[in-house]
């Protein structure tokens, strides 16, 4: 069979790059980055999310057919995610709790 | 047994390839078959990654609503049981690789051990799992009737008045949180909502998986699979590998909305 078998080196190697990845975002966390720390978050869980699809998934090997119907659910999912917080955004949904009693009113930090 | 003979006589081109016992007569050659196979299930789970996304998707609008609640529920979580957790689903997942590996070298006992492997990873996920929702119970911390959140970050409450007077800035490096205890309490409620509905059906993933996994872990046993036919293997493989990365998502936006105050 011609399928792709990859060393276990390889596997290793992608297995303490995800430990220290964690390691990273747990650290990350307790530094106080204002805003940044959010997306450092998400780029070091999506690069951690990428390293599985492309090697424990095989992704590497897999032919332009397979890859394009990830490409398509990945872009299915911006459009959620983004078209969805652009709403939010532009539209001045105010972001208040409901009124939970009569005395007690938000205060914006 | 017609079938076969017309099979013969379509790959009649290519008689130095055995006809696969697990070649269906619907396919031409064994990687086709399988190429068909993985795209049905990257399909199957771009709809897992849609469903999980709508999720995601609640988080984050709550998240920016009532960001102070998120970051003071989420540091009630233990971070040693979430931190132990992403290693142990991480390892899991070099198991499976290592499980499918063994199936592509047509390595029978060394498929089984993985697998078998991967399973006690998993059991281990959800026992820790179990430790930390009857610590939410004991807590109060599950949504419902009996949700208490006790903060000692809350802004004071107006006394009396309808007039409710700002949150006075923090002494000694705590930062006040500008939520009176009863939106607290409201909307940390939200985001516990959040944390048992992702984790929980992320769990129940996992708790499908194994079963999966079981059965595989039967039908290598078996001898059923070798290098030229391993797909079963490989898919739970990539179902497992999936699971994996939801909660390598979760587990910042879960544990570590703001640790750092």
């Amino acid at each position: 069979m011609s399928d792709h078998v990859s060393p276990v080196s390889l596997y290793i190697t992608i297995f303490a790059s995800l430990m220290v990845l964690t390691a990273v975002t747990v650290g990350a966390a307790f530094v106080n980055l204002g805003q940044f720390n959010f997306l450092v978050a998400m780029l070091v869980a999506g690069f951690k999310a990428s390293l599985v699809v492309w090697y424990f998934m095989h992704m590497k090997y897999q032919s332009h057919l397979t890859k394009l119907a990830l490409a398509v659910g990945l872009f299915f999912l911006v459009i959620l995610l983004g078209e969805t917080m652009i709403d939010y955004a532009s539209k001045d949904f105010t972001p208040m709790p409901p009124k939970i009693d009569a005395e007690s009113e938000i205060v914006k930090p | 047994m017609s079938n076969v003979v017309a099979h013969a006589g379509q790959h009649a081109d290519s008689p130095s390839r055995a006809h696969h016992r697990a070649l269906q007569h619907h396919f031409d050659t064994m990687p086709q078959q399988k190429e068909a196979a993985v795209i049905g299930m990257w399909v199957f789970l771009l709809t897992e990654i849609l469903f999980f996304g709508g999720l995601f998707v609640a988080y984050m609008i709550y998240r920016i609503w009532y960001f102070d609640a998120f970051a003071e529920a989420s540091r009630s979580l233990s971070l040693f049981w979430g931190g132990l957790n992403t290693a142990v689903l991480i390892g899991s997942s070099l198991t499976m690789a290592m499980a499918v590996r063994g199936a592509q070298t047509n390595k029978r006992k060394a498929t089984v051990n993985w697998l078998i492997l991967t399973m006690i990873l998993g059991c281990v996920f959800l026992g820790v799992k179990v430790i930390e929702y009857s610590d939410k119970f004991e807590h109060h911390h599950v949504p419902g009737p009996n949700f208490v959140w006790a903060s000692e970050h809350a802004a004071p409450v107006a006394e009396g008045g309808a007039e409710h007077t700002p949150a006075p800035e923090a002494a000694a490096g705590h930062r006040k949180l500008s939520l009176t205890p009863s939106q607290l309490q409201r909307t940390t409620q939200i985001y516990f909502s959040l944390y048992f509905t992702m984790t929980g059906l992320h769990a129940l993933h996992m708790i499908i998986g194994i079963g999966l996994m079981s059965v595989i872990t039967w039908m290598a046993w078996k001898g059923r699979f070798d290098e030229e036919y391993y797909t079963p293997v490989e898919l739970s493989g990539l179902y497992w590998h999936f699971v994996d990365i939801v909660w390598i998502f979760l587990f910042p936006l879960l544990y570590l909305v703001e640790r750092h105050t």
